[in-house]
């Protein structure tokens, strides 16, 4: 009986199977004016002065007085800027051919109002330094705005070409002179506007008519939300999706990707590496706050195996925390490369004895380490299985503890963990954000600092170097800064991170920006 | 009759009394603190003085019970609070959410209700022959199968393969079709099963015998047997809307349905809690009133049960 219900199946399989035929090449891309673009996330409300929405979105439809590009800062809605000899005010001119989508025109009250908007809603903005340090801003004449600063900021301009929040948007949708309670409609200067949204569903873009620039060659943008990943990938193969595009694991895992390169349909693309990915060791627990066995650990990880099994090669192998190509971060650092033999000569002169469970114990106690990270990112528990295994060859316990987003945040803000991913925003936020957020306390690299013998002094270096006029002297202070914690290894460079694209062959001029959040749509184009 | 409907109705107070009291415990048996959630979700880093306004704001420095007994009324009045991450409130969430979950389980239970009655009656009929074998092992394969495996697979074949369906969206009316054969899979071979044996238990009563007997056409049998056999599969059925639209989480995630399972799934990842606690309480609302409505049913169906209530 059995075999006849196994060949009824057979059959019936067969005759499922024997009947298709792929209907999906019917898509033809001749005169198509819509890119869809898949994202397992909603873009959310995308009110430049807020956190709330998705930064490429938020990219698309807004735009600010400059631009951080590959070779630094260049004009965007500003056409030149001044800054005076004291550092302290900037005085930025123009351009005059700018109109809000809503038709409003763009003009230094404009400016002003945008920024007056940000900075008034501090509570929300704090976690960027510019915001901190806005002094005053002023409309000297129709096409002329000047900042002042409380103190001079090196990174003020950067800071300002971030996708936000120091974007434009018209003063006809702040509500009530603001923006921080909502705005009533989303008119920006940028290459799109939103043209329809439905929550959760898809969001519609349509190129700026008004656009002052290049206009896009891609009339829609069609971003569809779809949470699951596997979806989005079926979708790309039955040609309703066109693009995909992401960093750090969230839109695309590295298998998926791998496999998409092998089958050669796609076109597959990988950014130069932005952020920084890398595990704290934390100087504040009772093991690993001896410097030695923080060392060990760094010995001990195989790196390649990450880099290549794990990750597919889709990232690059870390061995300094910063990559070089991070601004201030070009400076010689001792590598610590892949030595268990070293790891274990280490640990041995730490006092900590092997056993003949093969773990490695001292004054009774047991080297047993917890690493803490976000249960959400499939990725990082791999990532923390592999760890286990290298560590276990050289004596030390290592468990892993997944757990939800907020219970995470929560031991990162105590500091209850001995190892716990770190990730940097990349480019254009590093280095400055990421160092400034080390002196912050709820943070895991404070945690994690806060058994150092100079933290304090690292904390002044870094409030220092956020207002060295100087580039020589504020070069000196990053490598001083870098150094310290190298020598301390108090971090584990793990790899950088890339972003990563997906997309059909006849889309062109898929490119990435500086910041991995944004996508640079306005380049596109059909062949 | 109305002393009985009275005393159910009023039985299921308690019942709702005590499902939300659970509820209300569990969730604030976290150890995160809610006002400092809402903080982080807006990307505010949270000092003492914010999490302490913020626990005034959202009325968290009251009592437990004082709370739990302000949450219960002002739910009551339609009033279920504001999402922590967008600040709409929770009420207008749902209201976006739940016809997408309706229509998903409408669809879904139409497709139950049609494939297990025939698939039921054929098993049936072909009483542990090949075909009701063959049928029941495919339905039974078909359910063991975890609904986010099936729904790639189906998606796959239909979609990618065949290109006649869209994979996934609410972009077409086709699009409801993948992600509610998927939802029907795990519910198809319960009622298949239930609607075969009770079928194959009627066929060996008295009545049928003499309706036998009588010289009736086999159609009229089988339609005799059919008719008393669903009675007792509509308590089963009855019970099985509430489970749908409870269990459309996965494969709204898959199918980008933008329901209510997805809008669960989301605010449990940003620990949103008036939308949780909005969820649980309707799940635990529709459970119960479909529990009643069942009752009720069954109640005035059955002849010697409606004697009873009286």
């Amino acid at each position: 009986m059995k075999t006849k219900i196994l060949i009824g199946l057979i059959a019936l399989l067969l005759i499922l199977t024997g009947c298709g035929q792929r209907a999906s090449d019917s898509n033809s891309s001749a005169g198509k004016d819509e890119l869809v673009f898949a994202s397992t996330k909603d873009i959310r409300d995308i009110n430049p002065h807020l956190t709330s929405g998705e930064l490429a979105a938020q990219n698309m439809v807004f735009e600010s007085l400059v631009v951080n590009t590959p070779e630094g800062v260049q004009p965007k809605l500003a056409k030149s800027w001044d800054i005076s000899e004291d550092g302290l005010t900037y005085t930025f001119h123009l351009r005059e051919d700018v109109v809000f989508s809503d038709g409003a025109p763009f003009n230094a009250d404009a400016v002003k109002q945008n920024i007056d908007a940000v900075v008034s809603n501090y509570e929300k903005n704090a976690w960027l330094n510019l915001v901190q340090v806005i002094d005053q801003t002023e409309v000297i004449d129709e096409y002329t705005f000047a900042l002042t600063l409380k103190n001079p900021y090196y990174p003020t301009l950067e800071e300002l070409g971030l996708t936000r929040p120091f974007r434009m948007i018209s003063p006809q949708n702040f509500i009530d002179g603001t923006t921080a309670n909502g705005v009533s409609g989303y008119a920006g200067t940028g290459p799109y506007t939103l043209a329809e949204h439905k929550d959760n569903q898809y969001a519609l873009f349509t190129a700026n008519e008004s656009y002052w620039g290049d206009k896009p060659s891609i009339k829609n943008i069609h971003w569809q939300v779809m949470p699951d990943h596997q979806t989005i990938l079926l979708g790309l193969q039955n040609g309703e999706v066109d693009l995909i595009f992401g960093a750090d694991g969230d839109m695309l895992d590295a298998n998926a990707f791998t496999a998409l390169q092998e089958q050669g349909q796609y076109i597959t693309e990988v950014s130069p590496p932005s952020g920084s990915r890398s595990i704290l060791l934390n100087s504040n627990r009772e093991f690993t706050k001896d410097r030695l066995v923080r060392e060990a650990l760094q010995y001990a990880i195989n790196k390649q195996t990450i880099a290549s099994g794990i990750l597919n090669d889709t990232e690059q192998i870390a061995d300094t925390l910063m990559s070089k190509s991070t601004p201030y971060a070009n400076i010689d650092l001792e590598i610590r490369s892949y030595d268990a033999q070293k790891a274990e000569e280490l640990l041995d002169q730490a006092g900590w004895v092997k056993a003949d469970d093969g773990y490695r114990y001292k004054d009774g106690k047991k080297l047993s380490l917890m690493l803490s990270y976000n249960s959400d990112n499939a990725q990082e528990k791999t990532i923390g299985e592999s760890m286990q295994s290298d560590l276990k060859a050289i004596g030390v316990e290592l468990t892993i503890l997944g757990e939800e987003k907020q219970a995470y945040f929560d031991r990162q803000k105590s500091g209850d963990f001995d190892l716990q991913y770190s990730l940097s925003w990349g480019l254009p936020y590093d280095p400055q954000t990421y160092v400034s957020t080390w002196r912050v306390p709820s943070h895991g690299d404070y945690q994690a600092q806060a058994g150092l013998e100079k933290k304090e002094w690292l904390d002044q270096t870094i409030g220092e170097v956020l207002v060295e006029q100087d580039e020589a002297a504020r070069a000196e202070k990053y490598k001083q800064i870098f150094t310290y914690v190298h020598e301390e290894a108090v971090y584990l460079p793990l790899t950088y991170s890339v972003v990563k694209a997906i997309y059909s062959e006849r889309l062109k001029g898929v490119g990435f920006n500086v910041s991995q959040y944004e996508i640079p749509f306005e380049n596109m184009y059909f062949e | 009759m109305r002393q009985y409907l009275t005393k159910r109705i009023l039985s299921t107070i308690p019942l709702l009394l005590f499902v939300t009291f659970l509820a209300f415990i569990l969730i604030n048996l976290r150890t995160s603190d809610p006002a400092e959630i809402a903080l982080r979700v807006n990307q505010i880093t949270p000092t003492e003085e914010m999490v302490q306004s913020m626990r005034e704001e959202l009325g968290l420095d009251e009592p437990f019970l004082v709370r739990y007994k302000n949450w219960i009324v002002n739910s009551l009045q339609g009033e279920l609070g504001y999402s922590y991450v967008n600040k709409k409130p929770v009420l207008e969430e749902l209201q976006l959410a739940i016809p997408p979950t309706l229509q998903l389980a409408g669809a879904t239970l139409a497709i139950i209700v049609f494939f297990s009655i025939s698939i039921g009656i054929l098993c049936s009929i072909f009483e542990n022959r090949w075909q009701d074998r063959l049928l029941r092992g495919f339905i039974f394969f078909l359910s063991a199968m975890p609904s986010f495996w099936i729904g790639l697979l189906l998606m796959w074949f239909f979609a990618v393969y065949l290109g006649l369906l869209p994979t996934s969206g609410m972009n077409s009316p086709q699009s409801i079709i993948l992600p509610a054969v998927t939802l029907s899979m795990t519910f198809l071979s319960t009622y298949v099963r239930l609607i075969r044996n009770n079928m194959i238990q009627n066929k060996h009563e008295n009545f049928i015998l003499y309706a036998k007997v009588r010289g009736l056409n086999e159609r009229t049998i089988t339609w005799n047997i059919f008719t008393n056999s669903i009675q007792s599969s509509l308590t089963a059925f009855g019970m099985s809307i509430p489970r749908l639209i409870a269990g459309t989480v996965i494969v709204e995630n898959i199918f980008a349905w933008p329901g209510i399972g997805r809008l669960c799934v989301k605010a449990i990842f940003n620990s949103d809690y008036p939308v949780i606690q909005a969820y649980i309480v309707l799940m635990a609302v529709l459970f119960i009133i479909c529990n009643l409505l069942v009752d009720i049913v069954v109640v005035m169906i059955d002849p010697r049960l409606r004697r009873e209530a009286k």
